[in-house]
């Protein structure tokens, strides 16, 4: 009785904590540094990820916006085309305005 | 962090309107970055001239006067708002975040996007504000004046024009470019400005014959034109209406100066912990925090200046108002200019003379600068990430360490500069501004200041970008 008890009670010591002697201990053991390992590599993933994006944003004062966000996607060229419409429409709209202006001038 | 309502995430649901530059799938060239600028500079140089469709008129008092050369912003042009929407959203957005009301956490893509996402909504709708509140006050004359038709193309013009700068800003930024689209125009807008003043053809009558604005352009004209050549020189070194030689020579010194202290540095050695042998050096500038505490400074008070202004033009006998600010028209340009309350006492005074008048004043000012400048600078690092913390955990994360200091301790000796470096650096960055405005330079001293460190900012992005060019072939 008292040997069966102190075998399960060293079972269930190699399933909880490690201890000095016998298989299942060091199986453990190896478990654990395996685990210690992962845990590890992926802790040093995570920060670097996370250090390419801080040091972005630090390398520059004025950068405001480094990330990107989701959002209605336009391309560089996009922008620059969207400048030069803008442009050419309020010069339009100058040019628009100056032969209504000078249609209906006379008519007032 | 726990659950709970975060105001970040109002800003959610507006998200897939934004517009957003896309970032970068490839390394673009250097030549390609230099054609990207070169466009978003003309654009933003074309629509610094192009005048607003539908205005009445642009007389009156112009409340943004004080701060239209350090926010890349013409009178009655499509670029009347210049770049205060972005600086005034990310102002806010950013003592916001720094001061924690708004919580962000840095290491979390979507607080980051969030926060980029309200940074930009905030932005539009300070521009829409903004243009609304311009044409409501009969800044382009009154509303019954311009038609209902005419306002609404106005203040569609202004908001359009306030989208392009973000996109454009954020084009720069998102490496299409070099440098911020903010610094570039305000850089540009602040040279465009000396180089006319100091070559301006545009003659002016004020009273004894014609006069050429632009200094050195009256310094050979009036050598010419007058007998008494004495007389003449003295007239263009001490013009007090007009830009004058002096200040010109003020601007070109100043220039120098700050040039000169850019060099000052600290620099920390480091050593590589994997490659054996690999010394680096980590250099901690006097100008730690470059020209960010002027700019949030003069953001400051620009705002300030268009609040009283506002107020005053309202309610010119409250007594609260006037604590604030008074305003009175000059007799010169028929600009407000302050001539009491809090608003008076953050000016510059007009010259050295004004000083000794009004030593108050000037010892005012002088203490408002200093402190100001160096406070922003302190809380910039701590809301940027470039307090010693986060320089200590950039370091840690490319294995480089002090050589004779324990990894530890690397915060606690960056710590012994950084904020040091901050702060001194704030302090003679208005030092410097206050000097220049002194000596009357070309561009109220804070654009000299902002003009002088982004291009050599720029200088800098040039050298690396060209290094890191060659170190590409090379391999």
């Amino acid at each position: 009785m008292p040997r069966g008890s102190s075998q399960s009670q060293a079972s269930s010591g190699s399933t909880s904590r490690p201890s000095p002697m016998g298989m299942a201990p060091r199986g453990s053991a190896a478990a654990t540094a395996g685990m210690r390992r992962r845990r590890l590599g992926g802790g040093s993933s995570a920060s670097t990820s996370s250090g390419v994006g801080g040091g972005a944003s630090g390398s520059n004062m004025l950068r405001f916006y480094t990330d990107d966000a989701p959002g209605l996607k336009i391309s560089p060229t996009v922008v620059l085309v969207m400048s030069l419409c803008f442009i050419g429409f309020v010069t339009a709209l100058h040019v628009f305005g100056k032969l209504y202006l000078h249609k209906s001038g006379p008519g007032a | 962090m726990g659950g709970g309502f975060r105001v970040l995430h109002l800003v959610r649901p507006f998200l897939s309107f934004l517009p957003e530059v896309q970032s970068a799938d490839r390394k673009i060239p250097f030549r390609e970055k230099v054609i990207y600028t070169v466009i978003s500079l003309f654009i933003f140089l074309v629509c610094s001239q192009l005048p607003l469709y539908g205005i009445h008129s642009t007389t009156g008092a112009d409340p943004f006067y004080w701060m239209r050369v350090i926010l890349a912003s013409n009178r009655g042009t499509v670029m009347e708002l210049g770049i205060t929407p972005i600086v005034t959203s990310g102002l806010v957005m950013q003592l916001l975040a720094g001061s924690k009301i708004i919580e962000v956490d840095n290491n979390v893509r979507e607080d980051r996007a969030l926060l980029n996402g309200a940074q930009k909504l905030l932005g539009i709708l300070i521009a829409v504000g903004e243009a609304v509140a311009y044409v409501l006050s009969g800044m382009y004359g009154s509303v019954g004046q311009l038609g209902v038709g005419n306002a609404v193309l106005i203040i569609i013009q202004l908001c359009f024009a306030g989208i392009i700068v973000i996109c454009l800003d954020e084009l720069l930024q998102k490496g299409y470019g070099l440098g911020s689209g903010i610094s570039l125009f305000i850089a540009t807008n602040i040279c465009e400005n000396i180089i006319w003043k100091a070559f301006s053809p545009t003659t002016v009558n004020s009273g004894r014959g014609a006069e050429f604005e632009g200094a050195v352009i009256a310094l050979f004209h009036l050598l010419i034109t007058r007998t008494d050549k004495v007389r003449a020189l003295r007239e263009a070194f001490y013009r007090q209406n007009l830009p004058n030689v002096t200040n010109l020579l003020a601007t070109v010194l100043i220039f120098l100066i700050v040039i000169y202290f850019q060099g000052f540095r600290v620099v920390l050695p480091v050593r590589s912990k994997n490659a054996r042998g690999q010394q680096g050096s980590y250099p901690i500038k006097l100008f730690y925090t470059s020209n960010m505490p002027i700019i949030l400074q003069s953001a400051l008070v620009s705002n300030l200046y268009f609040i009283s202004q506002l107020l005053y033009r309202k309610y010119s006998g409250n007594f609260i108002v006037n604590l604030l600010g008074k305003w009175k028209e000059s007799e010169y340009s028929g600009q407000s200019v302050p001539v009491g309350g809090l608003a008076y006492y953050i000016t510059a005074p007009s010259s050295l003379s004004d000083i000794v008048t009004h030593p108050f004043h000037g010892l005012f000012y002088i203490v408002f600068m200093l402190s100001a400048c160096a406070l922003f600078s302190k809380t910039w690092i701590e809301v940027s990430g470039s307090s010693a913390r986060d320089v200590a955990k950039q370091l840690k994360e490319q294995q480089m360490v002090m050589p004779g200091h324990r990894e530890s301790n690397l915060q606690k000796e960056l710590n012994r500069y950084i904020p040091t470096a901050a702060a001194f650096g704030g302090i003679c960055i208005g030092a410097l501004t206050v000097l220049a405005d002194l000596m009357g330079a070309i561009g109220s001293g804070t654009g000299i200041l902002l003009a002088v460190t982004i291009i050599y900012q720029y200088f800098e992005t040039f050298e690396k970008e060209k290094a890191s060019e060659l170190g590409f072939f090379g391999f």
